[in-house]
């Protein structure tokens, strides 16, 4: 993976100092809240429900087995002996003092890591997919255009106070593993016929209050120009998108005010002044960041098929470890490795997303003794050690299962995306951890959750959608109605090639009808499925009628709800 | 008006040194000193609104004052300075000083002004930021393109000249320095 050079460590140490400073003339009085909170912001740093949260970067999801200690450390040191992966390749932890934040900025410095512009409203931490490199579907590695657009959006002054925050995502494979339509730009990577990198560019996609997918504005950028490219875009964003009205000042609102066509005419208007400039990336920066990441030192190895791998476990444990192999484990690109998903969404414990101190220093131990010593984070908030030999998978599988991150759910009902909802954030309307507990309690039975297969289910607290309900095949969203909490379910959402935004059923539900409701809507899909077909394909095919109507069947409460807030939301 | 302004030449130290800009809200701004800057002291050099230039420069007494360097213009965030090239490519001749104004500190749209006069217009003379000017955004603003800052009145200016040499690297270009690279 990435290692820092000169420029970039420097770069971080002398930021750490910047905010040492900005903290002790906040804490001196010198700097009143109101101006310090966007510079605590574009550190990460939240104020929330209890205390500080900080939120640091994992960028485009890459991390090594030291620097997972260093969260460990900061977990144990500095805040209660947790810490919970997002949706976007942070790590976030709730309990942190602000005269402490420098001190924890400069251990992640150690380790080239860092929380800058991780929020605020700025160009965030940039997303990819987790199996970048590694998986079999892949057109191009994203990996070094992601760490040159992290460099090139690092401290970028013209886009340090942007409308609103700004988030990228960037895709190499034919699959879709990172949302790439629900970002402000998404950025998909291929070859040309010539064998060159090139990107088509999505802008104007996102969730929240108005969800929309991305438009296509611009196809086959040579990857030289991105900067150039980018500073176009970000500028005609930057000079008008609206300010006046904080939920309207997303991209998507500008890009959909003037058309995706007279967006796009205006940032190639900007853009031809701009793209023969030296901003552009040049060949020696891409063999400076491209070198690291070189394939690591494979055996060579032939490959084994499922039964030779299972054949290694004793009979009794083959059942469930066949499981495990079908729902966790990914093909890989090279023979005899696999990749294997560590779910972090074990029933009704913790949230989804949660690693104890304990747990990270575990999985660091096995990501060196397995993956040598890297480790990537999901979109899902699971974790994968990407680089696994077949031959080991069982032990593996052992080893994992003693750290309660191998439970065999990986797509299934049970590996819930959820935000922090109303225990921790401030935003939040509504909590969205209990909720997904209680699911995770009334969907107890693996067998089951195997023959239903693959389905979403994504819960947010608000409609910041930091949980991603928007593109859950379920999505579960916290409503407040009068000081009580109430959810709306959606349906038919997806995320990959065919991402689709899911469509509000009816009426919102107490928290305790949740269950149920669920319960009624796996039901009628149970009841309609045909052979295989998994849970969106039905609900493509036979619409929301059959599941709206159960869900509806049993509510007692319903009647309850004020429609007219119902309607403001969708 | 402030006394002092911090100035930051293109390829110079950044110090402190007398303010002689009086910025002019236009005609609309209550307790103003003057109703029109040909009334204004003939002491001061003032900054109009750039759309107030826009109808107003056919004025003689502007204009004649404007011939000996006493008028420059602001930039307020809605002026959209493409859509006026031709005036402002007149003014590389007339005006010593431009400015573009930060009606809140976080509103980060005159950032692109300032980027666009330098790299757009070519513009040399300085370019001041006025308004709610604060000491953690004078970096950002110096890299953009400002060379001049007007700091709001309670603002520390000493401690404002200490954020110019915070960073000694820099990842990406700006009207300073180029993004930085390792000796080869």
């Amino acid at each position: 993976m990435y290692k820092y050079d000169a420029i970039d460590q420097t770069l971080v140490d002398q930021r750490v100092a910047q905010f040492r400073d900005q903290v002790a003339r906040r804490l001196d009085g010198s700097l009143a809240e109101e101006e310090f909170r966007p510079l605590r912001l574009q550190n990460g740093l939240y104020h929330q429900r209890h205390a500080y949260m900080l939120r640091i970067a994992i960028p485009y999801g890459l991390l090594s087995a030291k620097q997972l200690r260093t969260l460990a450390l900061i977990s144990d040191q500095y805040d209660r002996g947790y810490g919970h992966f997002t949706t976007r390749q942070n790590i976030q932890f709730n309990w942190i003092e602000l005269a402490q934040t420098p001190d924890i900025l400069a251990e992640l410095a150690k380790v080239e890591m860092h929380a800058i512009q991780t929020s605020g409203n700025c160009i965030r931490n940039i997303t990819s997919d987790a199996f970048a490199g590694v998986a079999g579907d892949e057109y191009v590695d994203s990996r070094p255009v992601c760490e040159l657009l992290r460099q090139w959006s690092t401290l970028h002054p013209e886009f340090a106070h942007l409308p609103r925050k700004f988030k990228f995502a960037i895709n190499g494979a034919k699959e879709d593993r990172t949302v790439l339509l629900c970002h402000d730009v998404g950025i998909e990577l291929k070859k040309n016929t010539w064998g060159e990198l090139i990107a088509d560019l999505y802008a104007g996609g996102g969730m929240g209050r108005t969800p929309i997918l991305g438009s296509l504005i611009k196809q086959d950028l040579p990857w030289q120009v991105l900067p150039s490219y980018l500073t176009a875009l970000l500028r005609v964003y930057n000079r008008f998108g609206r300010r006046d009205n904080l939920y309207k000042a997303r991209i998507k609102i500008l890009v959909k005010a003037l058309g995706p066509q007279e967006f796009a005419r205006q940032v190639e208007g900007e853009w031809t002044h701009l793209q023969n400039g030296d901003d552009n990336f040049t060949k020696g920066e891409w063999e400076r960041v491209a070198k690291h990441f070189t394939k690591p030192a494979y055996q060579q190895l032939s490959s084994l098929t499922n039964e030779q791998v299972i054949a290694d476990a004793p009979e009794a444990e083959q059942t469930t470890f066949a499981r495990w192999l079908e729902r966790n484990v990914r093909p890989h690109q090279v023979p005899g490795y696999a990749s294997v998903i560590l779910s972090l969404k074990p029933h009704g414990t913790v949230a989804p997303g949660d690693a104890t101190t304990a747990q990270m220093k575990a999985i660091a131990d096995l990501s060196d003794q397995y993956s040598f010593g890297e480790l990537r984070v999901t979109h899902e908030q699971n974790l994968v050690l990407a680089d696994v030999e077949q031959s080991k998978l069982f032990e593996l599988w052992r080893a994992a299962k003693k750290q309660n991150v191998a439970l065999a759910n990986i797509g299934l009902l049970t590996d819930i995306i959820a935000c922090p909802g109303g225990d921790f954030c401030s935003l939040a309307n509504a909590k969205s951890l209990p909720i997904a507990k209680a699911i995770q309690e009334r969907f107890d039975n693996l067998d089951y959750l195997f023959d239903l297969g693959d389905i979403s289910l994504n819960i947010s607290g608000c409609i910041n959608s930091c949980g991603h309900h928007h593109v859950g095949n379920i999505g579960v969203l916290g409503v407040d109605k009068d000081g009580e909490e109430w959810y709306q379910i959606t349906l038919g959402g997806e995320q990959g090639v065919d991402a689709a935004i899911g469509k509000v059923i009816g009426p919102s539900f107490y928290a305790d009808e949740i269950p149920d409701v669920i319960t009624s809507v796996i039901n009628t899909y149970v009841g309609h499925r045909l052979d295989d077909e998994s849970f969106i394909d039905a609900y493509r095919r036979l619409g929301v009628g059959p599941f709206k109507e159960a869900a509806y069947k049993n509510s007692k409460k319903r009647k309850k709800v004020d429609d007219q807030s119902e309607s403001a939301l969708s | 008006m402030n006394k002092h302004i911090i100035y930051f030449p293109k390829d110079g130290q950044a110090s402190l040194v007398s303010n002689e800009w009086q910025v002019w809200n236009g005609e609309l701004d209550e307790g103003a000193q003057f109703e029109s800057p040909d009334q204004a002291s003939d002491l001061n050099k003032v900054l109009v609104p750039f759309h107030w230039w826009i109808t107003h420069h056919h004025n003689t007494n502007i204009m004649a004052r404007a011939n000996k360097g006493e008028i420059g213009v602001w930039f307020a965030t809605d002026d959209d300075i493409l859509k006026h090239a031709n005036i402002i490519k007149a003014g590389k001749a007339l005006w010593p000083v431009v400015a573009a104004h930060f009606p809140i500190f976080r509103d980060g749209r005159s950032f692109s002004t300032a980027a666009l006069l330098r790299q757009r217009f070519d513009w040399q003379n300085e370019v001041r930021a006025i308004g709610d000017v604060l000491i953690d955004q004078l970096l950002q603003g110096a890299r953009v393109g400002f060379d001049a800052f007007e700091m709001r009145a309670d603002q520390d200016l000493k401690v404002g000249l200490t954020q110019f040499d915070l960073f000694s690297v820099t990842t990406q270009n700006s009207w300073r320095r180029k993004r930085s690279l390792l000796e080869a």
